[in-house]
């Protein structure tokens, strides 16, 4: 395997060079068990990359690690340049993260969802019922705003899940599954908003099973297998490709305080 | 200042919200404070109907009271966060851990607050305790215990959520840390209770305020600990 230099750059601030998503080596076990099993790839920034593969390949991993919710066990990850895991608060502030729970609070209305969860990412005062009542006409639940989220079915937690991700103005957008139970407009919305963020210059990562869903939507794709790289094609992504053999856990290499 | 008056701004939002959402899931509510009156109750009962019994035992059976009905408070305002996930989004926001901690304990003080001021008068009427020149001096001990309490409570309830035996593990972890506060309130309660005849009420007082600053620091440090999976 040859040696990968991830481009950090101290200010944390990107040039055009600067891929948006880079990964060394990256690996994460939990008890001993590979998640992710030494990774290595490049996402170009403004670029909208699928992550596929099948359940336990390792794509929720992936996109924890690089939202700083997760911390590697060895390798390294790097948003604009920045290592996720030294200087995760420089992280926050940039990505967007759509993860499997919606982690909206059932007891509180949806535009009350939105409204803390602005707060939270700074948006300033005045600008807030204004961007609140945006994301919510956005994913068409403008209807529901006064309506408490446990009233609400799957999708339309996940619609305003994704409002949420409207509040701001993220440089990389992660979505976990996210056409997960949506009805068709609510496939549709996904379909769109992809389409929008890549227009505005975010950086896109899908992690999905629904390849065919995206087709068009995305410049490319990743596949991962097992922990493994196992494809990269299309625009805007690459990486190392892991063929052959059974992927081995690489407990033995860990040094001993890196192991969860 | 600025970035000062911001983390203040986050504090009170999720302080806010932990209110909002607890009030409205009112079981919680009422299964707290139905703990508290049944401990005030049962210990009534076992210690009869002697009134200078019941008065001498009044202000140790209401921070027991406090203390034990304040663990399934402060369990829940954080229980509230891992209903869809909630927590790993509310680490992932780009505001320090710091300020995140402030926050639930700023809902956990006012939970506590709550709590005393309905605790405290069921405690008058059952142990037969004389308020009249003691109100004053009672609402800052309520104060300054309720701010130890949530200060700690926050921080244990916080590293310990994630875990599947965490209704336990709280009250295991979390009540041998706040005896010094127990001691602290109960005895400043009892000599202001007194008209403190020994002259002992500032010691306790400054143990109390000495106990919310050291726990207050220390949740302030390591409440990120609790935010890392």
């Amino acid at each position: 395997m040859p040696p990968t230099t991830i481009h950090v750059r101290p200010t944390g601030v990107p040039d055009e060079t600067t891929p948006a998503v880079e990964t060394h080596d990256l690996a994460r076990l939990f008890r001993r068990s590979p998640a992710l099993a030494g990774v290595t790839l490049r996402v170009e920034a403004g670029r909208a990359v699928a992550v596929l593969g099948p359940n336990g390949a390792g794509k929720t991993t992936l996109l924890r690690i690089l939202a700083s919710a997760l911390r590697p066990s060895f390798g390294t990850a790097a948003v604009d340049g920045i290592d996720v895991a030294a200087r995760p608060e420089e992280i926050r502030p940039r990505v967007a993260f759509l993860p499997h729970a919606t982690g909206l609070y059932d007891d509180l209305t949806a535009v009350e969802n939105l409204r803390f969860a602005a707060e939270l990412m700074g948006v300033p005062g005045p600008d807030r019922p204004g961007r609140v009542s945006m994301a919510l006409e956005r994913v068409g639940l403008s209807a529901e705003r006064d309506a408490r989220v446990s009233r609400f079915s799957a999708g339309m937690r996940r619609r305003l899940a994704l409002g949420r991700l409207l509040l701001g103005h993220p440089r990389l957008v992660l979505l976990d599954e996210p056409y997960a139970a949506l009805d068709a407009s609510g496939l549709t919305l996904v379909d769109d908003l992809l389409d929008f963020w890549r227009a505005a210059g975010a950086t896109v990562l899908v992690a999905t099973h629904a390849d065919e869903r995206l087709a068009g939507h995305v410049d490319g794709w990743l596949r991962l297998v097992d922990g493994r790289m196992v494809e990269a094609g299309g625009e805007g992504a690459s990486g190392e490709i892991m063929t052959g053999g059974t992927p081995q856990p690489r407990i033995g290499a860990l040094p001993e305080g890196s192991r969860p | 200042m600025t970035t000062v008056i911001r983390h203040l701004a986050v504090a009170r939002a999720i302080a806010a919200k932990d209110l909002r959402a607890e009030l409205r899931g009112r079981q919680a509510v009422t299964s707290t404070l139905f703990l508290a009156a049944l401990t005030l109750l049962i210990f009534g009962f076992a210690l009869g109907p002697d009134d200078a019994r019941l008065a001498a035992a009044g202000p140790g059976l209401l921070w027991l009271a406090v203390i034990l009905s304040g663990v399934l408070a402060l369990g829940r305002l954080h229980q509230l966060e891992m209903e869809d996930g909630a927590f790993e989004l509310l680490a992932l926001y780009p505001v320090p851990r710091a300020a995140i901690y402030l926050g639930k304990a700023l809902g956990g003080f006012a939970a506590m607050l709550a709590l005393g001021a309905l605790v405290l008068p069921l405690t008058v009427i059952l142990y037969a305790l004389d308020l009249a020149a003691s109100l004053p001096g009672l609402v800052l001990v309520m104060g300054l215990g309720a701010l130890g309490f949530a200060a700690i409570g926050t921080l244990y309830a916080g590293l310990t959520v994630r875990l599947r035996a965490r209704e336990v593990l709280l009250p295991l972890l979390l009540l041998p840390v706040v005896a010094p506060l127990l001691l602290a309130a109960v005895s400043a309660t009892a000599n202001l209770l007194a008209g403190d005849p020994f002259g002992e009420l500032s010691a306790w007082l400054q143990l109390l305020i000495g106990f919310d600053v050291a726990m207050l620091l220390a949740g302030g440090l390591t409440y990120g600990l609790a935010l890392e999976e």
